[in-house]
């Protein structure tokens, strides 16, 4: 991912992108819409690139717009029949049904009560019909998914989330040098955090929250002296 | 009524127990030509044979690359830790060239074989023997040793032995 730091403002037209599809394939990420050959960004914020032809708009969000494929956190709101409903911070709450859990069967249910924290992928996203989760991968093991016990849980902003969802983040490593830790991170802008004890887990909090106004570029700087966030 | 209309099956026919799979089939083909039928004045050939270069994807996670959110550091979580292991090992197998070998897989047959393979290699074969096999080893055996294999009858005893 360069560092480019073009803003876009909704209705801009981006012509790089343009002159780039015409001799290549181009993925249009989130914030950008075609209209023929136009490019035209739908959001504002900065022009975001990664080799070879991805490009999105990494605009500042707190409501999580469901998309397949992504890894989120949920909380369950009630059970319904055969399924149960999940607060993912989207617009519509989602659902998740008692057999998309490992070893789950008609007569051996998943034990999910209102309340519970759940790690799960987004199985169908879609803006006219409630999105769809999953605990279990295509061959129905559970991998890293699923319900999350103890630990402390809170919101964050979605470029936050994704900012530590990077690869080779230094934040993550700079916390681990002070202390042994669980985190489960959600694209949709939900932390949750474990550690030995609760006084570990809400300083971890703590300095994951104080990176919440920074961007990319100052987090190197910052993660040197994340450590003092753990001490208040 | 146009000189090329297919000929169909009839109702009769496809209603027989033996037809019931192509009764499916002509349903979806008939289904799909009128749903053809019925659009085709709101597809015209540049929605047909246009290719785009453009490629939509909704997902920030798919864009940017970003990992799996659940992580666990020095111990927290051993059963993730594992995992997250495996992983890394799986794509560090993708990306790295392959390790050139020391020891060449004929060299290493050839070790194997001298220290230690005869008895695993007799044992094993003698599992995968038929009784045909059995048998020819047995006659290879007996032809070089010819007396051995003479069979055994009754001998009357001589009269002086007793």
């Amino acid at each position: 991912m360069s560092a480019t730091s073009t803003v876009v403002m909704p209705g801009d037209r981006i012509t790089a992108i343009e002159e780039l599809a015409k001799s290549k394939r181009v993925i249009l990420g989130p914030g950008l819409r075609r209209l023929d050959d136009t490019v035209v960004a739908s959001k504002a914020g900065p022009l975001r690139h990664k080799e070879p032809g991805t490009f999105w708009v990494d605009n500042y969000q707190r409501r999580y717009i469901p998309a397949r494929g992504d890894l989120v956190l949920g909380i369950v709101r009630s059970k319904a029949g055969d399924l149960y409903r999940v607060d993912i911070g989207a617009a519509d709450t989602a659902s998740i049904s008692y057999l998309a859990f490992e070893a789950a069967t008609k007569k051996n249910r998943p034990d999910l009560n209102p309340g519970d924290l759940i790690y799960a992928r987004v199985l169908n996203a879609s803006a006219d019909i409630e999105s769809e989760l999953v605990c279990v991968n295509s061959v129905g093991k559970r991998g890293k998914l699923g319900v999350l016990a103890e630990g402390f849980f809170f919101k964050c902003s979605l470029n936050l989330g994704r900012m530590l969802l990077r690869e080779n983040c230094p934040v993550l490593t700079a916390l681990t040098r002070e202390l042994p830790y669980e985190i489960a991170v959600g694209v949709n802008g939900r932390i949750w955090l474990n550690a030995h004890s609760l006084k570990e887990t809400v300083a971890l909090a703590n300095a994951i929250s104080a990176l919440e106004q920074t961007g990319c570029a100052e987090i190197d700087k910052i993660c040197g002296n994340l450590g003092d966030f753990l001490q208040t | 009524m146009p000189a090329k209309s297919k000929p169909r099956l009839s109702r009769g026919v496809l209603d027989m127990k033996f037809m019931q799979r192509t009764k499916v089939k002509v349903e979806k083909e008939a289904d799909d030509e009128q749903s053809r039928a019925l659009y085709s004045h709101e597809i015209n050939q540049k929605m047909l044979n246009s290719t785009s270069n453009f490629v939509l994807e909704s997902s920030y996670s798919i864009c940017a690359g970003l990992i799996d959110g659940r992580l666990s550091f020095r111990g927290m979580n051993p059963e993730l830790e594992l995992l997250m292991e495996q992983e890394l090992a799986e794509k560090q197998g993708n990306t790295r060239p392959e390790q050139p070998k020391e020891v060449s897989d004929q060299d290493m047959v050839k070790a194997f074989y001298a220290n230690k393979a005869p008895t695993v290699t007799g044992s094993m074969s003698k599992k995968f023997n038929t009784k045909k096999d059995f048998k020819r080893k047995q006659v290879g055996e007996d032809s070089g040793n010819p007396h051995a294999k003479k069979r055994q009858h009754f001998k009357k005893p001589r009269s002086d032995d007793d």
